[in-house]
């Protein structure tokens, strides 16, 4: 009595030739006019400007159709927890925010960022044509801060009501750091002596 | 004998079968319940067998502390429960259980019994109104609305069998059961009346019956999963037990009345009279132990239907069956 | 009459007061069918839902702020607590990634491994969601079977790592080498425990034979039927522009399997389908599930037929300079696509960690899905959505 799947698909060597993610990276900014992209580790980064980010994201998703996530990164010169950047005085104190659409026929995919100042982080909202992009809006701004225009649902998504900051920038602490203080960095388990087995222990 | 001693022997054999029926048969479900789950099930409480775990639950209830929400209407909401058990007992005064074994015998029997068990509907909504709980509100009327609709195929069914003994008192129902059909050679051939034409009845009557009594798959009202209980969600202690009970009791009230009504009561073919008021509540009891063994099969097996579905069941499917089966019933009786 | 707008996040209290037509049910924090603290403000009217607001963050532990305090390998303790009913395959996404920065491959008997606990994890989460689905729509027997056979699941995955649901098994390079039972002597008993695939193999059969059980006792099944066909129907297009993945997605028709596209664990090698089926409602999500156990299954025989022999870990530097880059890795995790956008800035620990997780994106759909169904159906698509508060709060 086992119902068998209407479709079971079985895929061996489906995906497509791999295109050098270069060439790919390349023709994707190219086509949708934007101002740069990056490839490194195999992940394709498009630059975007804020102006177009809109757009730019609508006419990715003709090939790009799953919408994956959307977060923000906070580009800081001083850190309250955890390291600073490489190199702090070369760094440009920015938001960027970033969109991530894959494709679902093959493993393309592209994180769209976007380029926001510090000062008055704003950039129009995904969910007028993306609706799941409201709930990853509403994080991105109660953790960053950042506003996004057109999006008329910015209420808190995990903070408690009566918080008040925005907890993942880089100046806002630890609060277990600041109750307990940091023992340090203990191993466990050392990592192997490069003529070592793993397992061995001197 | 004096009329009060009678009285008084007779209630206190009512209650006492109904309570020690109803511990009896909640330990089938959680024995039964169990293997079915390849679980154990009760084992410590006295002895391996955990035979005494429904009375370590009920002298547990007995003991927890009054509570009742605040916004509670205090005198519906403590009432209620004994509406529910009030109903659930008063059945078993017509059920008989040999052929002198009774508690009154009522010409209306059927009736009666139809009569009093319809009136638990009013006492789960009043649990559900006086609990002052969105929750147990939602379960009271879904509550309602089921019991309401499964009242009328459970009425129909019953109709039937009454027209096919010629009476509507249980008495007079097993003894047309236990009259002779037809007689082969100078053999005289009596069958229940679910061998007798039946069965579309019997199986309408066990249906409702689920339903009536709030059991999966027709467990809206209580839907744990959904309502955490519904119309019990604020009731503890002494007030759950006699809900309880009440659900396990009419259980054993429900498949009494199948019994007696389908199945033969507590006549069985080839037992001589004189043995008969001995042997009559076994036969009895082991005809409801068959029944009881159904609904908790189905119980244990099956999914809830849905608020609407339930509904469909009754209206399009239970209640247009039950009027063709009183139909076909009447005409075999006139006509034969 | 309350409007949407008047519905305010800090209505706790469940007010006695009824408003008809509309009647403000709070499926509250604490409820059985809600997978976790989960909450729910309902606006109902009658038994039919007009509006649904999720109320999320119960569960939010700051993981993507702690990331930034954490070196890597440490990071790799915490992360299985995500989706904390299948724990390796959250750590398989994030140590791929910290390989990808660090050019470091994990030698082919690491990656068999990790490919034999994934689908242990896949096989463990989905026996969860069959014993758990059915007894929200009042079936009760299928939960102490199916958690009876993953009981057999868990004890394998404890065998080999030592946790049944937080193994902290990856390490960068490979997996943690193992010292065994048995001598103490260094260059010993490094791998699996003996017997290991024997008894993977006996399980496997198990697996098999639970879902006929299953599917006698609940596929075919016509209340079953009746209480999950056509119910919250989720179209393709919708599916896409929220961001379900995994078994809600194959489940309305989109062939998206990350194990086929992205070659991140040697599953080339390995024979099997992916369930996809039409329809998009919770009967099919259930069933994608079912058949995902069976395929599973079949992954694990095999691989424990080819799994080569070799080291388990590569050779790693003694201190672990990350290199400055970006990486993002996913992997198909038992309920979707699990991500880890990892920014790295050179030393020890990440800069920025950003978990895409997939219970929150299967979670944004609900409030469109929910529109206007009835209550029951309401606990039955939550359930057939199958998700995990520790995955969606992070």
């Amino acid at each position: 009595m086992s119902d068998q799947p209407e479709s079971a698909v079985s895929t061996d060597a489906e995906a497509p030739e791999a295109v050098p993610l270069e060439a790919y990276a390349s023709e994707l900014a190219d086509r949708l006019g934007a101002e740069g992209f990056t490839v490194e580790f195999d992940t394709v980064r498009i630059h975007v400007s804020p102006d177009r980010w809109v757009e730019t994201i609508n006419a990715a998703r003709e090939d790009l159709e799953l919408f994956s996530w959307l977060s923000a990164i906070d580009w800081s010169k001083e850190v309250e927890v955890g390291d600073p950047v490489d190199d702090v005085d070369a760094l440009e104190e920015r938001f960027e925010v970033l969109c991530r659409l894959s494709s679902v026929e093959n493993a393309d995919g592209a994180i769209f960022v976007a380029t926001l100042p510090r000062d008055e982080p704003s950039i129009a909202s995904l969910v007028p044509t993306i609706a799941g992009a409201e709930w990853h809006e509403r994080e991105a701004h109660e953790m960053f801060g950042i506003d996004f225009e057109g999006n008329t649902n910015l209420a808190p998504l995990y903070l408690p009501d009566d918080f008040i900051g925005n907890p993942l920038l880089k100046s806002y602490p630890l609060i277990s750091r600041e109750v307990k203080p940091w023992p340090g960095d203990v191993d466990v388990e050392s990592i192997p002596e490069p003529d070592e087995e793993p397992g061995d222990e001197s | 004998m004096n009329f009060w001693l009678e009285l008084v022997i007779k209630l206190v054999a009512v209650l006492l079968t109904v309570l020690t029926g109803a511990l009896v048969v909640i330990y089938a479900e959680l024995k039964a319940g169990s293997h079915m789950q390849s679980r154990i099930g009760p084992y410590n409480a006295g002895g391996r067998w955990g035979w005494a775990q429904p009375l370590a639950d009920g002298l547990k209830f007995l003991q927890k502390e009054d509570l009742a929400p605040a916004e509670a209407d205090r005198a519906v909401y403590g009432f209620a429960p004994y509406v529910v058990m009030m109903s659930t007992i008063a059945v078993f005064v017509v059920i008989p259980f040999g052929p002198d074994l009774w508690a009154a015998d009522l010409d209306l029997g059927a009736y009666f019994l139809l009569a009093i068990s319809s009136i638990s509907v009013l006492g789960i909504l009043m649990a559900g109104w006086a609990s002052a709980n969105k929750y147990s509100l939602v379960g009271g009327l879904r509550a309602a609305a089921q019991l309401i609709a499964y009242e009328l195929p459970l009425v129909l069914a019953v109709v039937a069998v009454v027209i096919q003994a010629g009476t509507m008192s249980l008495n007079g129902i097993v003894e047309a059961q236990a009259d002779t059909w037809f007689t082969i050679g100078t053999f005289e051939v009596s069958a229940p009346f679910l061998v007798r034409g039946q069965v579309i009845g019997f199986v309408i009557f066990m249906i409702a019956a689920v339903a009536e009594l709030s059991r999966i798959p027709f467990d809206m009202p209580i839907a744990e999963s959904e309502l955490t209980m519904g119309y019990l969600t604020e009731y503890s202690g002494i007030r759950f037990t006699m809900f309880f009970l009440g659900e396990y009791a009419s259980m054993i009230a429900l498949s009494a009345i199948a019994a007696t009504l389908f199945l033969g009561g507590y006549a069985l073919p080839g037992i001589p009279d004189s043995l008969a008021n001995f042997a009559g509540p076994g036969v009895l009891l082991g005809k409801v132990a068959i029944l009881i063994f159904f609904f908790i099969w189905i119980r244990w097996t099956w999914p809830r239907l849905r608020e609407d579905q339930l509904q469909r069941l009754a209206w399009h499917w239970l209640i247009p069956l039950a009027l063709v089966n009183i139909a076909v019933i009447s005409i075999f009786k006139v006509a034969f | 009459m309350t409007t949407p707008e008047m519905i305010h996040r800090s209505e706790a209290a469940v007010s006695v007061e009824l408003q008809t037509p509309d009647m403000t049910l709070n499926l509250g924090p604490q409820h059985p069918s809600t997978h976790g603290v989960l909450r729910l403000i309902a606006k109902v009217d009658g038994e039919r839902v007009r509006d649904v607001e999720p109320v999320i963050g119960y569960m939010h532990r700051g993981y993507e702020k702690l990331s930034e305090v954490r070196t890597y390998a440490q990071i790799t303790a915490l992360v299985n607590r995500i989706d904390w009913v299948s724990g390796f395959a959250n750590e398989v996404p994030f140590i791929l990634g910290v390989e990808r920065l660090t050019g470091i491959e994990a030698p082919p008997r690491a990656q068999y491994i990790r490919m034999i606990l994934t689908e242990l994890a896949r096989i463990s989460s989905h026996l969860v969601f069959i014993s758990s689905y059915p007894l929200e729509l009042g079936a009760t027997t299928p939960l102490m079977h199916a958690l009876r056979e993953r009981e057999y699941v868990l004890e394998l995955i404890e065998e080999v790592t030592g946790g049944r649901f937080h193994p902290n098994f990856n390490r960068v390079g490979g997996i943690k080498p193992n010292y065994g039972g048995g001598s103490t002597t260094k260059k010993q008993s490094m791998d699996l425990p003996a017997g290991f695939f024997q008894r993977a193999s006996e399980a496997m059969d198990r697996m098999d034979k639970i879902c006929d059980d299953i599917d006698q006792l609940v596929t075919g099944n016509e209340l079953i039927k009746m209480r999950t066909v056509d119910v919250g129907v989720i179209p393709a297009a919708k599916a896409l522009e929220y961001g379900l993945t995994g078994p809600n997605l194959r489940a309305s028709g989109v062939a998206y399997d990350l194990r086929k596209i992205e070659n991140y664990l040697p599953y080339d090698d390995i024979d099997f389908d992916i369930a996809v089926r039409e329809g998009g409602d919770c009967f099919d999500r259930y069933m994608v599930r079912l058949q995902e156990i069976r395929q599973s299954a079949r992954i694990v025989r095999q691989a424990i037929e080819k799994i080569p022999t070799g080291p388990l870990q590569a050779k790693v530097p003694r201190v672990l300079k990350v290199p400055k880059g970006q990486v993002y890795s996913r992997a198909e995790n038992p309920k979707g696509e699990f991500g880890y956008y990892i920014v790295s800035e050179g030393g020890k620990m990440p800069y920025r960690l950003k978990i895409r997780s997939t219970s929150f994106s299967n979670l944004t759909i609900l409030p469109w899905v929910l529109k206007d169904e009835l209550i029951p159906d309401l606990v039955a698509i939550m359930g057939s959505l199958d998700f995990v508060l520790g995955d969606v709060d992070r």
